[in-house]
Formats: structure tokens, sequence, C-alpha cells
């Protein structure tokens, strides 16, 4: 044991004292948080410059009507009130009469316009728009731009547009437009907790509100925060087998330790480096979480299962890992036959977002009793608001715990025999033959 | 009393058998000298008394003791490969690995040995700042610093220069001298003659060679000539009673024939050419390794 700890501690602090364990630190969560970020910023980093569309209206009764929509959103729907500045950009709209006798002309000319840069889109509004008939031409209204999928100026026209049509059809029908609009009113459904009695007074609680937010964010985060603690530990696991290897570092190590407590002091140090950058995520989250006013959405009924299954992970991945990465002669050879592994690990960071919508169907309750997707989708099902049968996360560690004896025993023979094994890279059948041969 | 006591020992990877029916006794406080091609199986037999690797049948014993876990602390090793992280610093990389030993005052030995071998100004630097000598002797530090009762040293001198040879030979020398015994695998046939007080050689995983080096060469008997004559090496082809001619040089090595008479020999030279020089000799380790192992042996041992 205690050769098995001088090897941990060894790992643990050429890992921990360098500058790449920091710049590590601090790359996660950038590129976790990378993607939202950059679409965050994108979304700041609205395009202001003025949007000039022109009008093509068939009908002679809503063109008017949008101009004056554009006018009120310019005057106060694009400027952040709080910090004093526009925001979004103006849409100034523009009246065109049509050409009945070449409606085609005006369209390329306006989309020559466009092209130019002198327009940024047009709309063209059909003669039987209000009412449609069976031509299905005449009562097509149709925004022109470069890109107008994207464009949020189409998003935007929709709702006046709309509402005018309505306004012009109610009035045509002689009802009066305040009880059409009143007895046509959507009602929105809140999503709702459940009520459940307050053990401090006894009283029964109301039940809190959930936003997506708040439901879908303490999950990532345990998924993250299982995803980086897998990954700090079994990537610099492999590579640094590997390369004790290459530089035969390992025949000298083996003259002192046999290869179980290598392997499981190389275990140890790349497990107490991965908790230490989990514990510091897990720190700054729970210190971010308070100061934003979210405690009451962290999960901390999840946290001591993030650690049981989070330990039992490091140790059912980092031996597979560890003994591929021992049976391998070059990095080439290692990231070939590691694949399968890569697989199996990152696997649950695709379904984590079907098994959390659903935690209790039997689809989820299967994936979540897979041994090896155990730790990351049983978690989501604990931490997400649905309360699933309380003896499944037992069942579930129970199959973790065996299924990891059962690789590191498996692990520590394919160690024994791949350590020294030099020349030719082993295949796949091989290395189970020695898992199970020895 | 033996050091090592190898018994009926066969290992195989796979199809090739890497070590044959291996008998073997080291004598305690002596210096053993393993010999053989690439590949004959020095190193997987060093690596059997080191118990990295576990015989397929047969048994080992080593200072005194069967079970590898009550003796691992008490060998030293130095494998033929280098294997120290370059990313350590000298000093911390000694300490590490002489506490993995178990080694005692493991901080005081580390720095006499550094100050011993010429490396005290190199102690806080990185071990990837080396030179490849320099590298050399940290690796041997590593394998002594825990005084070892027995030393295992798979070709330690390769790659230094005669002076840290030199060195390291002395403090080879001077282990022994304390008691411990040591076992080297060696290339350098001038190596192995000077300092060994047994030699081994191991040709396709078999035992050739076992004894001290006197009592190798008795086996082989004075067959042996050096001969320096004017004019072209070729006057000595096709002689009567020779079976093999070296070439080296200024002299010829002619091996003679069991049964034969040097002096006979002599005078059919003479005949020939102008003899400069005549000597009667033992064959040297060199040249009994390439008898055994070299192109010609293929040959003879192939027919």
């Amino acid at each position: 044991m205690r050769k098995t700890l001088l090897v941990a501690v060894r790992d643990y602090n050429a890992a921990v004292r360098t500058k790449g364990f920091l710049i590590g630190l601090l790359l996660v969560p950038m590129l976790m948080g990378g993607g939202i970020g950059v679409m965050a910023l994108f979304e700041k980093r609205v395009d202001t410059r003025d949007r000039r569309i022109k009008v093509v209206d068939h009908t002679g009764l809503i063109a008017p009507t949008l101009v004056e929509a554009a006018k009120r959103r310019n005057q106060s729907e694009i400027y952040d009130k709080q910090r004093n500045r526009q925001v979004q950009p103006r849409y100034l709209v523009e009246v065109v009469p049509p050409n009945d006798t070449d409606p085609q002309a005006l369209r390329l000319a306006l989309s020559d316009q466009v092209r130019s840069g002198e327009l940024s889109g047009f709309l063209e509004i059909g003669k039987d728009a209000i009412n449609p008939g069976d031509d299905a031409e005449a009562a097509r209204i149709a925004y022109h731009a470069e890109n107008s999928v994207f464009d949020n100026a189409r998003n935007w026209v929709v709702g006046p547009l709309n509402e005018r049509i309505q306004s012009i059809r109610i009035e045509a029908s002689g009802l009066d437009e305040s009880t059409v609009r009143r007895l046509t009113r959507w009602m929105p459904v809140e999503p709702l907790g459940l009520t459940k009695v307050d053990e401090a007074t006894g009283k029964v609680q109301d039940a809190e509100r959930n936003s997506p937010l708040q439901v879908i964010l303490p999950v990532y985060a345990l998924v993250i925060l299982m995803f980086v603690l897998i990954m700090a530990a079994v990537n610099p696991l492999a590579h640094s087998i590997l390369e004790e290897k290459i530089h035969r570092i390992t025949e000298v190590l083996l003259g002192s330790v046999r290869p179980f407590q290598l392997m499981v002091g190389k275990l140890l140090g790349a497990i107490g480096v991965s908790i230490t950058m989990v514990a510091i995520y897990a720190a700054a989250g729970l210190v971010t979480a308070r100061h934003l006013e979210l405690s009451s959405s962290v999960p901390y009924h999840a946290l001591p299962w993030l650690i049981a299954y989070g330990v039992a992970a490091l140790f059912m991945f980092g031996a597979m890992f560890l003994a591929v990465g021992s049976a391998c002669n070059d990095l080439k050879e290692s990231q070939s036959l590691m694949m399968p592994l890569w697989l199996c690990a990152l696997s649950p960071m695709f379904l984590w977002f079907p098994v959390m919508q659903e935690p209790t169907r039997s689809f989820a309750t299967w994936l979540s009793l897979f041994p090896p997707w155990t730790p990351m989708l049983m978690l989501v099902r604990i931490a997400s608001p649905v309360t699933i049968p309380a003896w499944q996360p037992w069942v579930g560690l129970v199959g973790v715990a065996l299924f990891t004896v059962a690789s590191v025993w498996a692990a520590g023979r394919i160690f024994r025999v791949g350590i020294l094994m030099q020349g030719k890279a082993p295949r796949i059948s091989e290395i189970l033959r020695w898992a199970l041969r020895g | 009393m033996n050091a090592v006591e190898i018994q009926h020992v066969t290992k195989t990877f796979g199809p090739v058998t890497a070590v044959d029916d291996l008998s073997l006794n080291v004598p305690k406080g002596s210096v053993y000298g393993f010999i053989g091609p690439n590949g004959s199986g020095k190193t997987t037999t060093l690596r059997m008394i080191m118990s990295i690797l576990l015989p397929d049948s047969g048994t080992i014993r080593v200072l005194d003791e069967d079970n590898a876990a009550a003796y691992t602390d008490r060998i030293g090793y130095l494998p033929e490969e280098r294997g120290l992280y370059g990313k350590m610093r000298v000093r911390d990389l000694l300490r590490f690995y002489a506490s993995l030993k178990d080694g005692r005052d493991v901080k005081r030995e580390v720095d006499r040995w550094l100050e011993k071998l010429d490396l005290t100004a190199w102690a806080d630097k990185k071990v990837e700042a080396l030179s490849k000598g320099m590298s050399q002797k940290v690796q041997f530090i590593a394998s002594v610093v825990h005084r070892p009762d027995l030393l295992i040293l798979d070709e330690p001198f390769t790659g230094l220069d005669p002076v840290n040879t030199d060195l390291l030979q002395q403090v080879v020398l001077e282990l022994q001298a304390e008691g411990a015994t040591v076992i080297f695998s060696t290339h350098d046939m001038n190596v192995a003659e000077t300092m060994c007080d047994f030699i081994f050689m191991i040709f396709k995983g078999r035992k050739v060679l076992d004894g001290t080096l006197t009592a190798i060469q008795d086996q082989y008997g004075t067959d042996t000539v050096r001969v320096r004559i004017e004019g072209e090496p070729r006057a000595l082809h096709d002689l009567p009673g020779v079976e093999h001619i070296t070439d080296r040089g200024q002299v010829q090595e002619l091996r003679i024939a069991a049964g034969r008479d040097s002096q006979q020999l002599l005078a059919a030279i003479m005949s020939r050419a102008r003899v400069r020089s005549f000597e009667l000799a033992r064959p040297s380790l060199h040249e009994i390794f390439v008898r055994i192992a070299g192109p010609g042996a293929e040959e003879a041992s192939n027919a």
C-alpha cells in the first residue's frame, strides 16, 4: 500500500503542479460554456443598422398599418432602457404601389435593390390575403430577402400583419372587435412543481414555479461535472502510462512495485487530480448559485450520488483506459484501440436530455441501469424533478460497484501482460484473451 | 552460498521459447557477466530474476528467498533503456525511486551519490536537461542508492565516455567489495573479461557457456595462432590444418584443427611468406562468442 500511495502521490503532484493543470482548469469551462457564451454574445451583438423594407400591398389595406407599427416599434421596443442604448435595428417601412401589368418586373427591380444593399427585403401581400380563396398565388404573403429564413424582420412582421388582417375580417363580419379579442384570448399554462408540507412549520407550501432553465441547468451542471470528472482522469491516465511505457519508465518501476500496485497507484493519482478539479468547479458552481440566488435550484440530494457514482466511474473507466494504454506502443495505436472505450464513455452525453425529459420511462430506466452509463444517466434521473423509485439508484450503485470491481480485476490482468509487451500492436481479441486468461 | 539460484527455468512468449531449461547459480559477492547476442534471452532472464516476469516452469530463488515480495527491495536494477521522468528534478526523482525501494536515509544517500558521481550541480535541474551520459549516471544512482544486496545492470556502460565508464566500473567493484553481488549484461567482451568473476553466455534461450574466463578458455584449448607476415594475407589461404582465418588487419588469427601441430603450420607458412611474428594463444572471449553465435556457427548448426 505504501508503494501504491507513493506512485499515486508522485503522479498527482506531477499533474497538479504544472501550468497545464491550471490551463486545463480554465479551458474546460471555457469549452463547455464557450458554445453558450458565443451564442449569447452573438445574440447581444445584433446589427443595429437601419433596415429598409418595402411593402407591395395588393389589398391596399394592410401596408399603412405596418408603417405605423414599425414607427411604434422604433420608438419604444428597440432600446435597452436600463442601459439607455439601442439594441435592435430600426425598421423603416415604405409602401410601393403594385405593378399589376408586370409584377415580375417589380419583384426583379426590388430584388436588385436588395442585392445592392439599398433595401433589406420586401414584403408582397397578395390581393386575396385577407380572405384567401382557391387562388393560392393571389392569397400569398411573401417576404423576399437574401436570407429570408433567418431574417428577424420577417418574424416581426407576422404579428402586426395578422392583427390587421383579423381586424379587417372582424370589422367585415359586423362583430365587436374587443368582444372577439376577449373571446379568443389564448391562456398560458404555468409550469409549477408539487405542493409540499414545510417540515419546520407544518404548513402546506405553495408550489414553486419551474422555468425550463431551473430544471435543465442543474441537471446539465451535474452531467458536465461527471463528464469532466471522467475526462480529467482517463485522458491523462492513458497518455501517462503510454509515455512511461515508451520511455521505459515502467520497467524501472516494475523493479520495485508489482504491476497491480503500479496500476492502482496511477489510478489513485489520476482520481485525485480529477476530484481536485471537480471540487474546484463544484465549489465555484455553488458560490455562483448562491450569488445568483439560485440555491433553491441546486439538487443537493443528488450530490452524494455524484460522489458515489463519480468515484466508481473513475475506477471503472480509469482502469479500462489504463489497461488499453498499457497494451499500446504509440499514440496512434492507442487512439484506435481506445475508440470503443471513448464511445462507451461518451454515449450518455447524447442520451441525457431524453432521459431527463422522461426519467420514469422504461427506456430511461434500463439505460440508467447499464453499469457503464449508470453514473451519468442515473444521476440525471435522480436530479430531475420527477421522483424515481427509491430502489433504482441503489441497484444502479450495486451494478456499478460490481462492474467496477470486474473492470479493475480484468484491467490488472491486461496491464500485467501489456505493460511489458513491445513491438506489434495487440488486437482487441488479444487484449480480451489476456483479461480472461491472464 | 548463492545470491541467485535458477533451476530448470523455461519461459515462452507464444510460439517463441525465450529461455529454455536454464539452470544457473550466481555465488554471493561475485560479479557475473551475462553475454549473448541480441534476442538470445538475456533480458528475459534478468527480468525473471527481478520477478518482473514469471517463469512458465522451474524455480528461481533470490537472496535465499522464494517470495519475490521479500527480496524486491534488496535488488537494484538498471534497465537496458533508460527510464527516467523527464519533467522531474534529478534529486526528487532519485528520492522517489529510493523511497519505492524502502531505502533508508534517502535524502542523505541521494546527495552522497550525486556528489560521488559529480552530479551535485545538476541536482535541481530537470532530467530532460541532462546529456545522455549524465542521464545514465542518474539511472545508475537510482539502481544503487538503496544499498542493494544484488545489483542487476543491463548494458550499464553503453554510451558512456571512457572517463565515466572507468568511474562506473570502479563504483561497481567498490559495491562488490562491500559485499554486493553484481550481475550485468554486456556486449563489450573486454569489459566482461576484465571485470567478471564468472561469465555466462546464453544463445537462443539455452546456456552455452558458464564459468570463470580461464575455465571457459580451457574448454577451447590453445587452438589459436596470431600471425604477422610480410605481403598479402592471401598467402595464408588454404593452409592445411587451418579451420578458420579471421583477418584483423595487421594480424591474421588462425584457428588450428584439433590434433594438428603448430610447428608444422609454422613451417607451412614460412614456405609461403616471410613471418614477422607467430604467437600461440587462447581464444579471446570475443572469438569464443563469434564461434558460438557468428554466421559460421549458424551455418554449422544448420548443416
